[in-house]
């Protein structure tokens, strides 16, 4: 579920950067979000306070506490305290559904992030996509295989963490990382699917027994970064844990990126991983409701595509800075 | 001896002169409602927001819910008991009803989940379509809810476990099994009369320009709804059973000491069973009220603190945690008072670090009020 | 014989209701002072400003010629005075010696100094003549034995002023004879002791001198020799009374209203036959354990037994049910008043109302009639001339131990019962209000009903049953139907396996 966590720092980030947005004036936005009692929450409510000050436009923020029915009061309460416009980061789709028909019904923009709502139709809905971005990432990740095959003559045997398919965002990376390894049948051993459910505990058990079952994995993709350190728990002691260019290096990738996995990257275990774009995200939400507020319109209805982008060890100087785990790297987030 | 009079008789007229009116109002059976009402103009002034029409209204619709929910915990508190398995039966009563009448679901969400293809398909629910879908929705979510409280009132009153575990036990058990039934995910879809019973209005009230060619939606506040008429009247039908009848003199008996209750001939194992079985059947309404303003079924509802603020808002209201003592005009006063308290820290735009601790102080406060009022109630002297 | 402490003047006022007016009392040392009076009658306040727990209104209190002003307890405890409290102040998860030294523990280097507080705490218990380990459990012990190590606290800081609040309450008679020793031998070690209590019996026997309290205000008071009985309850009462039981009225009819036959439950009772009829009182007399109360139980349909059979009116009752047997016109005042006779935080209307609801139950929702209902219990509540202001908004608790009775069979008569059982009804409660009590016993029967009156006070029994049975050890060891009893007769039916033993 830490996926989901992901938004709002984005959206702080984002404010923060200064996002080249519409001319506001005295503008009140409620900025709801499920929950952020994580180590995001820090440096996502400095940012947001900061903003506020730069821009003019004052952000009301309301922590819903993983509670729907609480969020939808907050936002009520928005509502009532005359915002110009919602943002919200949803407990999940259903709720987000009905938030978005309690705001456009009194006539309060609404614009939704991080995880979509289950019926696109309404709302401004900025949505990641995840196949793609899962496939970027393991696409470049391929292309390291394929040339690893170039040299031994020996096919790759993958990986992959699933996580709780129950959420479809869990889905479509399954997705996009199996598009590639159809796509390359001759470099590629049948994948081995490990289930995490999301959960560290759970994911740390599965592994394990997956590792000791196919000791010669040599190709990983976890569906998130947050896993890196359980995936680092199983592979160290096999002394599978190694850096780019050494004997028994396991290509790896992920998605999300996190602090963890920028730093990973940057030390060579890790080969790329999939980012959702929340700074275009964030933006995207800002800029879609601010042009609504500034044309009068009150139910504003759009699905914007996040297409994300693969953070590799190629373009980390380029686009470093557009992700959000190596922002807080910067910030000397781990050494906290 | 007449020494002794004159010197203490005026100090007494003094103190009492002083005393009398703040006495009155603390040992006052409204005294959480004057305390709301103190507290909202205290903040009135900082808080313009306050009074304004819409958020009055929906103070007054967050207010619903949780009173079908305390009521039932009123009674369960009154009989010396607790029933933390009410959040359960939330969950699982909105997960059970939305199966059943759901008219349409997503194969891609539900497909895992054990009741696809038994209780719900690609069609909706087993009872969709048909006319009678919500009232028998709501009746068989009621039968499930009744018979969660069955069960907790049997294993206190004859097995006599601790109320505190059985219904601790219940909240566990049950939360997991709504969560298995639908493997996590919610069930959306729900008929349009469902929904109107979370949040239809009967009268709204519009109070702009009468000349207005068309008024605005965010204008028209809803003041009297179907959650309000539910609520209330599940309020005032349990404030007469509790206040007027032969059952509730035997709660407040069984309440009051078990033992004695019992030998003075009250039915103490019936009346506890009963008790629970009522407050599951409270927390089913809670359930619809919160599942229907939601549109789906949701096996989490009713998790993470929402006990603590039912059971909060009951006992501030003036229910006493050791039984013997409880009005449900008390729960009311406390219910109100809650929700304000919410309302008011959203309308101060607070930090989310500084909320819940404002939260804790501002119920701190209200319970140390509380507490020196029953020390006068008690009549502690010197 | 020097005077220890000396009240003068002594008043004490809560919220201008006088609960002590002018007392001016001098306590002899190395002399025992019984302390009688009614409830209410300022006993307790008396004792509590004695002890530091609140401070008089009015007046002074010289120890040994000094003014003493204690400002607490504990300063009080520094004066040489220890206070016994009715309700014992004993922790039952600690061991006898922990308790003992709960408020002092001796330390040593930063910690408790276990070897020296057992020491201590022996020689404790040996001057007390009490042979248990400094280190059982208090949870352990037997009432008596409890009472002695609270004397046994009370005596760690070398007292020279011993209070007890009415201490034989919880304790059987060979309990109390023995307090009685420890008592003397304090006495006679010089100590000075008052000794409160509502048993005239034991203030006679055991005090030097005595003084009696009646509404706040000291009434009498002397040497012991001086004051007999009557005297005493007169003064207690503040009117004569010829005698301390009522006249019987009431004569016993022919027809049974309760018939239990060979009632049995192995290892508490075996084969009891017992008979009440209409308008006649049974005593059911025993030592404690002899299973007077656990019959009664089982009648009334709270405990389970093996098997016997119960009539109540020639009806065969079965089941294990209080409702049933209410139905059928039983009543039960329990010997614990407290626990399961009253609810005490409950008011004394609602109280009185409990067991008749029904009777007041309209429509299908049963609503009560509440006017109704209050109107009526108001009623019983003048007719037993219960002392409280406001029935519907005083508690039980609030009312004095006579009063509290008073409450628990009002509750019962409002149904007209009849057969009432009455398990130690005059426990607790002072000597007006046993009259009381003995006459409203006498009313029942006149009116009908067959009383079946339990109790352990051999000279109530005799002085108000027609028949009396013994128990002891679970049977029935002896049935006398012949007024006038003859105590030595009684007494040696309840201790027969004793004394054979």
């Amino acid at each position: 579920m830490r996926v989901v966590h992901l938004g709002a720092v984005a959206m702080a980030s984002a404010l923060f950067v200064g996002v080249s947005g519409s001319s506001a004036q005295a503008q009140t936005i409620c900025f709801a979000f499920q929950d952020l009692e994580t180590e995001f929450w820090v440096a996502g409510h400095k940012a947001i306070t900061t903003t506020l000050e730069e821009k003019g436009v004052r952000v009301i923020e309301r922590n819903g506490n993983e509670d729907a029915n609480r969020q939808l009061e907050q936002v009520r309460d928005c509502i009532a305290q005359g915002v110009d416009g919602v943002i919200i980061i949803p407990q999940d789709g259903e709720s987000a559904v009905t938030i978005v028909k309690e705001s456009q019904e009194n006539d309060v923009p609404i614009a939704v992030f991080n995880r979509p709502p289950s019926d696109l139709s309404r709302g401004l809905v900025v949505v990641a996509d995840n196949e793609t971005i899962a496939q970027q990432a393991v696409e470049f990740m391929a292309q390291k295989a394929i040339a690893r095959f170039e040299v031994t003559g020996e096919k790759a045997t993958p990986l992959i963490m699933v996580g709780d398919l129950g959420d479809p965002n869990a889905v479509g990376r399954r997705d996009g990382f199996f598009n590639v390894m159809e796509k390359y049948p001759q470099y590629f051993n049948d994948p081995i699917e490990v289930s995490t459910e999301w959960d560290a505990a759970t994911a740390l058990a599965n592994l394990e027994a997956a590792v000791t079952a196919n000791p010669d994995v040599d190709f990983l993709f976890t569906s998130s970064d947050f896993l890196f350190p359980t995936i680092r728990s199983v592979l160290e002691p096999r002394g599978k844990w190694l850096p780019a260019g050494q004997e028994g290096h396991v290509i790896m990738g992920g998605l999300d990126g996190d602090a963890t996995a920028c730093q990973l990257i940057k030390d060579g275990f890790v080969t790329a991983t999939g980012v959702q774009d929340l700074f275009f995200e964030a933006e995207a939400a800002m800029d879609a409701i601010l042009t609504a507020i500034d044309a009068g319109e009150t139910q504003p209805n759009q699905v914007i595509e996040d297409p994300g982008f693969a953070l590799t060890a190629a373009n980390l100087d380029v686009r470093e800075m557009d992700m959000w785990g190596c922002v807080l790297l910067a910030e000397g987030f781990l050494d906290q | 001896m007449s020494t002794i009079e004159s010197g203490s008789a005026p100090a007494q007229v003094g103190s009492k002169g002083w005393a009398s009116p703040v006495r009155r109002v603390l040992l006052s059976e409204y005294f959480v409602l004057y305390l709301t009402i103190v507290y909202f103009l205290i903040l009135l002034p900082f808080l313009p927001t306050l009074s304004n029409p819409q958020n009055l209204s929906n103070v007054l619709s967050n207010m619903w819910p949780l009173l079908a929910v305390a009521v039932g915990q009123t009674l369960v508190l009154t009989i010396a008991g607790i029933d933390l398995s009410q959040g359960s039966v939330i969950g699982l009563t909105s997960v059970v009803g939305a199966a059943l009448i759901a008219t349409a679901a997503s194969s891609d969400v539900l497909s895992n989940s054990v009741l696809w293809g038994l209780v719900i398909t690609e069609q909706g629910g087993l009872f969709a379509g048909k006319s009678w879908a919500v009232p028998a929705g709501i009746v068989a979510m009621l039968l499930v809810g009744a018979l969660i409280g069955l069960i907790n009132g049997i294993a206190v009153a004859l097995l006599r476990m601790p109320p505190f575990m059985v219904t601790l036990v219940g909240l566990i058990a049950f939360g997991a099994f709504a969560i298995f039934l639908t493997q996590s995910e919610n069930i959306r879809n729900l008929p349009d009369a469902y929904i109107a019973l979370g949040k239809g209005d009967i009268v709204s009230v519009y109070l702009g320009e009468q000349s207005t060619p068309q008024i605005p939606r965010r204008q028209i506040y809803s003041f009297i709804t179907y959650p309000m008429i539910i609520s209330i009247t599940l309020a005032v039908f349990a404030h007469f059973l509790l206040s007027r009848t032969m059952f509730g003199r035997h709660v407040y008996a069984v309440g009051a000491n078990r033992r004695a209750a019992e030998i003075s001939g009250v039915p103490a194992k019936r009346i506890i069973i009963q008790v629970f079985v009522f407050s599951a059947v409270c927390a089913t309404i809670g359930g619809i009220l919160f599942s229907a303003r939601l549109e789906a079924g949701r096996p989490t509802l009713g998790e993470g603190t929402f006990l603590l603020d039912v059971i909060g808002a009951t006992v501030i209201g003036g229910t006493s945690l050791f039984g013997g003592k409880g009005k449900i005009v008390w729960t009311f006063f406390g219910v109100l008072f809650f929700v304000l308290l919410s309302n008011t820290l959203n309308l101060m735009n607070l930090s989310s670090f500084h909320i819940d601790m404002v939260k804790g102080s501002v119920i701190l406060a209200a319970a140390l009020l509380d507490v020196t009022r029953r020390r006068l109630l008690a009549g502690g002297l010197a | 014989m020097s005077i220890l402490l000396e009240t003068r003047g002594l008043t004490k006022s809560f919220f201008g209701v006088p609960a002590l007016r002018d007392v001016s009392l001098t306590i002899h040392e190395g002399r025992i002072l019984g302390l009688i009076g009614e409830n209410g009658a300022g006993k307790s306040t008396l004792m509590n400003v004695v002890d530091g727990v609140f401070p008089a209104t009015d007046g002074s209190m010289f120890l040994r010629g000094l003014p003493y002003q204690p400002r607490s307890p504990a300063d009080a405890t520094g004066h040489g005075i220890a206070f016994i409290h009715q309700e014992l102040n004993l922790f039952s998860n600690l061991t006898v010696a922990e308790n003992i030294f709960v408020d002092a523990f001796p330390m040593r280097a930063g910690f408790i100094d276990r070897r020296s507080m057992r020491r201590e705490t022996e020689r404790l218990l040996a001057s007390l003549d009490l042979e248990i380990a400094p280190d059982t459990l208090l949870d352990r012990l037997a009432p008596g034995e409890r009472q002695l190590v609270e004397i046994a606290k009370a005596l760690r800081s070398n007292p020279q002023l011993i209070i007890f609040d009415e201490p034989t309450s919880s304790l059987t008679a060979r309990e109390t004879e023995r307090l009685f020793e420890v008592i003397r031998r304090l006495r006679d070690e010089g100590k000075t002791l008052i000794y409160i209590s509502h048993m005239l019996s034991d203030v006679r026997a055991l005090s030097d001198d005595i003084a009696v309290l009646r509404d706040g205000e000291l009434v009498g008071s002397g040497p012991a020799e001086e004051l007999d009985t009557s005297r005493m309850i007169e003064l207690m009462i503040g009117r004569e009374l010829a005698q301390l039981y009522p006249p019987k009225t009431a004569a016993p009819g022919r027809d049974p209203v309760l018939r239990v036959a060979a009632m049995t439950q192995p290892g508490v009772v075996q084969d009891v036959d017992l008979e009440v009829r209409a308008g006649e009182i049974v005593g059911l007399f025993g030592l404690m354990g002899a299973g007077r109360t656990e019959l009664a139980r089982m009648v009334f349909g709270l405990d389970e037994f093996a098997h016997g059979e119960i009539r109540i009116g020639g009806t065969l009752l079965r089941g294990q049910s209080p409702t049933d047997r209410i139905e059928h016109g039983m009543a039960f005042v329990t010997e614990n008043r407290r626990e399961e006779g009253l609810l005490m935080e409950s008011t004394i209307a609602d109280n009185i109302a409990l067991v008749s609801l029904a009777s007041y139950a309209r429509t299908i929702l049963r609503f009560v009639d509440a006017p109704k209902l209050s109107a009526v219990a108001q009623q019983m509540a003048d007719d037993l001339q219960i002392k409280a202001h406001d029935i519907g908004g005083q508690p039980a608790k609030s009312l004095s131990g006579g009063n509290q009775q008073k409450v628990v069979i009002g509750k019962w008569l409002m149904r007209q019962p009849k057969l009432f059982v009455l398990d130690e009804p005059t426990r607790g409660v002072d000597v007006g209000a046993k009259y009381e009590i003995y006459s409203l016993m006498d009313r029942l029967a006149r009116e009908g009903s067959g009383v079946l009156f339990i109790s352990s006070e051999v000279e109530e029994l005799m002085a108000m049953c027609d028949r009396i049975l013994v128990m002891n050890r679970g049977e029935v060891s002896g049935e006398f139907g012949e007024r006038p009893f003859k105590q030595d007769q009684l007494l040696r039916a309840a201790f027969r396996e004793d004394l054979a033993a």
